[in-house]
């Protein structure tokens, strides 16, 4: 590419667009990769996903990639103009799965500077093959449709026009001694690509056609532009430099800017009227094409063409255009990436600044009788809110669900079962559940290890399941969830289990059991723990995803790496759960805080039933010291958190507290505390491994104020 | 205060300073009626006494914890550890923050004294049996002499871990953690 403009950044640009698109795409896919076809929303949204990739990997030359999405495109151009009512979902689904892996992996060689040599033929055949076969089976035989998008060139755009836009057409001219015009006249397209909603222009090839300069000479260089600014500063955007002789802007209407260049108009056909859909081809016309015709018989057919479709013959969707039709993703575009020790290091110090802060507000400098301190009081507040709204920030900034990592792991029971003939439910429980980013980055292989495996070894055959008399569907489920202070993951399938007899006997091979120890004497637990030692795999075949006698033992190794552990339940004959149990250092769990003499405590929500005030006449006193309290006809033990711990200056009679019902695995108690002060995000750290472990607590916290709570393990207290 | 850190901030000196220069200087602090040096290849930073935050059941010279910086840190009573019985905390009171096999404690102090240099053949054994023990003898693995003073010399390994041989065991399994 030749233009003195920056393709670096362009690069860095379309790298980050067109991933992003992916990822959406993926998602979309996948989401309705269950249902029978492909709603109306999401054809468009592929559609135009694929014909924005197409475009900027054209723009970019990137030609096996134009390639490919220009095919999808076309399938999806069948899809939403024909409806066929017999359209193989899931093969489609795979179809397109397909062309997100081919470009994902061609834009991951262009990021690593790798030549882009992916061979696309193969899709490409294929999408044809299927094009072929949905149209054949289509009622209706609208074999035209193929036609529209031949000319790669043409773009099928659907720009938002609002009412502030206007319309100019611009006629440049150039000094008849300028060298390589084309160039010049790109300069100045590239200029207004900037403010432009849409821009067209001739001729229009002349980046790759060098004699298109002479033509600029020649005839002049000519614009349709649609944007929201004046005509003054559209001249501005121009400039007139040294090379320009002079510049024309007349602003017209939308109708006429729909209409194309009228000067030199060699055939603007009168088709080219009031109604939008049609007026696409008038722009067309500018430029005699072949497909014209076919372009011409199609169109006015679909009604759901949004008014102000056209085809305009541009190379690259305008900027601003586009970030009006992403708007739904705009969320996704907002994310960056920042290396976690600096975040650490933001963490610390806005700790810091909290604890200075109260510092400077308590300081006994203030308590200087006859002080006026109205506006500081003023100010003090101010800047609290700010400190408090700062650190509840930082906190919640490394945070991420774990929704990406989940919707990846659909993937894999998508493409795994489909290899093996096998039909899967997959469900996903808790997704949103967030976990440090670092954590994220440690357990997606892992937990890839056990899907795959549950989906591969975990559910039989189709047929193996109708043998066993089991519902004939597989069904996988994910779940994510906080508790006991941990963040749990399963993995758990309703397929065949672990066989014991199996595992065993392969240990007594391997001679991991001790000889004079009798099979018996191993418990369940410890049997299966013997499939995640090092090259241990009762699987007889090997096959594509697992089943080397790797993997499990790795993901045993990347979990304890960061200080979580494996557990394995199985129930033969119904299936495994394989939990993987995460150290809640780093999770944030929702709390609620409160007091109890001088110490603060924080409780999770989740386990918190009910806040209740009692009175005396309620309680139940034992005379070995136990108390219970009657609520509604239901008797709980309770636990005064006061007198359990001995803390001092709490509050001895239960009317003056509040009373927490506590629900843990079907178990509930009572707690009562001094007083409830509010519900927040708890970013949960560890007490220190210098104290001993204390019953009833599972890590600590730092409130808003700097100072630190204690946090509540509801497990440990119901114990 | 300040002069206390600057004080450290000049014997443990920037990074680029070699072990060598922090070889035979020691944080020396008042506890009781004696003064005590430690090591200050071990001390982090001297803070002021802040709020504690109490943990139930454990043991009482575990005052708590304390946020450092973002980071939650324990905090142990020198006194109470070498059983001088407790005393009130003043503006005297401060935080040395120390950093032991990675576990970072905080020891409430109180009162910093001076960054003393002793040189090894101004420390001596600590003084044999004979008397009756005194609590704090058996963290004290010499005596440094400076000038006409005496400060005993803290082995902190033993300071925070250390124990009645009853309690030894959790202690361990802390310090294994």
């Amino acid at each position: 590419m030749a233009e003195d403009f920056n393709t670096e950044s362009m690069l860095d640009m379309y790298l980050f667009e067109n991933g992003q698109l992916l990822e959406q795409l993926q998602e979309t896919v996948l989401e309705q990769k269950d249902a029978d076809c492909f709603d109306e929303d999401s054809i468009n949204e592929i559609f135009r996903t694929m014909h924005t990739i197409k475009g900027s990997s054209g723009i970019m030359m990137f030609d096996n990639i134009t390639a490919v999405s220009h095919k999808l495109e076309d399938v999806f151009f069948y899809l939403r103009e024909s409806h066929p009512d017999n359209v193989p979902h899931v093969e489609l689904v795979e179809h397109v799965l397909e062309v997100e892996d081919f470009i994902s992996s061609e834009m991951e060689k262009i990021r690593n500077g790798d030549p882009v040599d992916g061979d696309a033929s193969n899709i490409i055949a294929d999408l044809d093959k299927f094009l072929n076969m949905i149209k054949n089976g289509g009622t209706e035989e609208t074999a035209a449709a193929e036609n529209v998008h031949e000319e790669p060139k043409h773009f099928y755009i659907a720009p938002v026009a609002t009412s502030a836009s206007r319309f100019y057409k611009i006629f440049i001219h150039f000094f008849p001694e300028t060298e390589m015009a084309n160039v010049h006249a790109y300069k100045t397209v590239y200029a207004l690509k900037e403010i432009a909603e849409d821009i067209l222009y001739s001729p229009e090839d002349i980046l790759t056609d060098e004699k298109s300069g002479e033509t600029i000479i020649k005839e002049g260089f000519r614009i349709l532009l649609q944007a929201q600014c004046t005509e003054q500063e559209v001249r501005d955007m121009i400039g007139v430099g040294y090379d320009i002789e002079k510049v024309e802007v007349y602003e017209c209407d939308a109708n006429q800017f729909l209409l194309g260049f009228d000067f030199g108009d060699q055939s603007a056909p009168v088709s080219a009227a009031p109604e939008p859909p049609k007026i696409d081809l008038g722009d067309t016309a500018a430029e005699p094409e072949a497909n014209k015709a076919e372009t011409e018989t199609k169109k006015p057919e679909e009604p759901k063409i949004t008014p102000g479709d056209f085809v305009i013959q541009s190379k690259e969707p305008g900027k601003q255009k586009k970030l009006a039709k992403d708007k739904p993703k705009g969320e996704k575009a907002s994310f960056i990436s920042v290396n976690v020790s600096k975040m650490d290091q933001l963490m610390d110090l806005i700790g810091e600044l909290v604890i200075s802060e109260s510092v400077v507000l308590q300081s006994s400098d203030l308590k200087v009788p006859g002080l006026n301190l109205d506006n500081f009081n003023k100010a003090a507040a101010q800047l609290a809110s700010i400190s408090t709204d700062l650190q509840n920030v930082i906190m919640s900034m490394r945070m991420v669900p774990l929704t990406n990592t989940f919707q990846k792991m659909n993937r894999i029971v998508f493409d795994v079962s489909r290899k093996l003939g096998k039909d899967i439910e997959f469900v996903m429980v808790g997704e949103t559940t967030e976990v440090d980013k670092n954590i994220i980055e440690h357990i997606s292989d892992p937990l890839m290890h056990l899907v795959r495996n549950a989906v591969d070894h975990g559910i039989e055959t189709n047929e193996e399941r109708v043998q066993s008399g089991k519902p004939d569907k597989g069904k996988v489920t994910l779940s994510a969830r906080t508790e006991a202070g941990k963040v749990w993951i399963s993995v758990e399938d309703n397929g065949k289990g672990l066989e014991r007899d199996k595992i065993l006997a392969k240990a007594r091979k391997q001679g991991i059991l001790e000889d004079n120890k009798p099979d018996a004497a191993y418990s369940d637990k410890e049997v299966y723990q013997f499939i995640t030692l090092p090259g241990f795999s009762t699987n007889e075949q090997v096959t594509e995803y697992s089943g080397r006698g790797v993997g499990m033992d790795v993901v045993v190794q990347n979990i304890q790496a960061i200080g979580g552990a494996l557990e394995i339940e199985s129930n033969p004959g119904y299936g495994s759960i394989m939990s993987l149990k995460i150290p809640l250092t780093l999770a944030i769990i929702d709390g609620i805080v409160m007091e109890v003499g001088t110490s603060s405590f924080v409780m999770e929500t989740g386990v918190i039933k009910q806040f209740i005030r009692v009175k005396e006449e309620m309680m139940i006193h034992e005379p070995n010291g136990d108390e219970f309290v009657m609520i509604r006809g239901d008797c709980f033990p309770v636990i005064r958190l006061g007198r359990w711990y001995g803390l001092e200056e709490y509050q001895e009679s239960v009317e003056d507290g509040v009373m927490l019902i506590l629900e843990v695995e079907d178990r509930k108690i009572c707690l009562l505390v001094d007083k409830l002060v509010g519900e927040q995000e708890i970013v949960v750290k560890p007490i220190p491994s210098y104290i001993k472990k204390v019953r009833g607590l599972s890590g600590c916290t730092q409130l808003g104020d700097g100072s630190i709570a204690l946090i509540l393990d509801a497990p440990g207290l119901v114990e | 205060m300040d002069e206390t850190n600057r004080m450290l901030e000049q014997a443990d000196g920037s990074e680029g300073l070699s072990r060598d220069t922090q070889e035979g200087k020691y944080m020396t602090f008042k506890s009781g009626p004696e003064y005590f040096g430690l090591e200050i290849k071990y001390v982090q930073q001297i803070i002021q006494f802040q709020t504690i935050t109490k943990i139930p059941e454990t043991e009482d010279y575990i005052k708590g914890l304390i946020n450092l910086r973002g980071r939650i840190i324990p905090v142990v009573d020198v006194r109470t550890r070498f059983k001088q019985g407790a005393c009130e905390y003043n503006e005297k009171t401060c935080i040395l923050v120390i950093n032991v096999k990675s576990t970072t404690v905080g020891l409430i102090v109180e009162q910093i004294a001076e960054v003393a240099e002793i040189k090894k053949e101004n420390i001596l054994p600590p003084p044999s049996l004979g008397r009756a023990e005194k609590a704090h003898h058996k963290y004290v693995y010499g005596i440094g002499k400076v000038g006409n003073t005496v400060k005993l010399l803290l082995d902190p390994e033993k300071l925070l871990y250390d124990d009645d041989p009853a309690d030894m065991d959790p202690a361990k399994k802390g310090e294994e953690e």
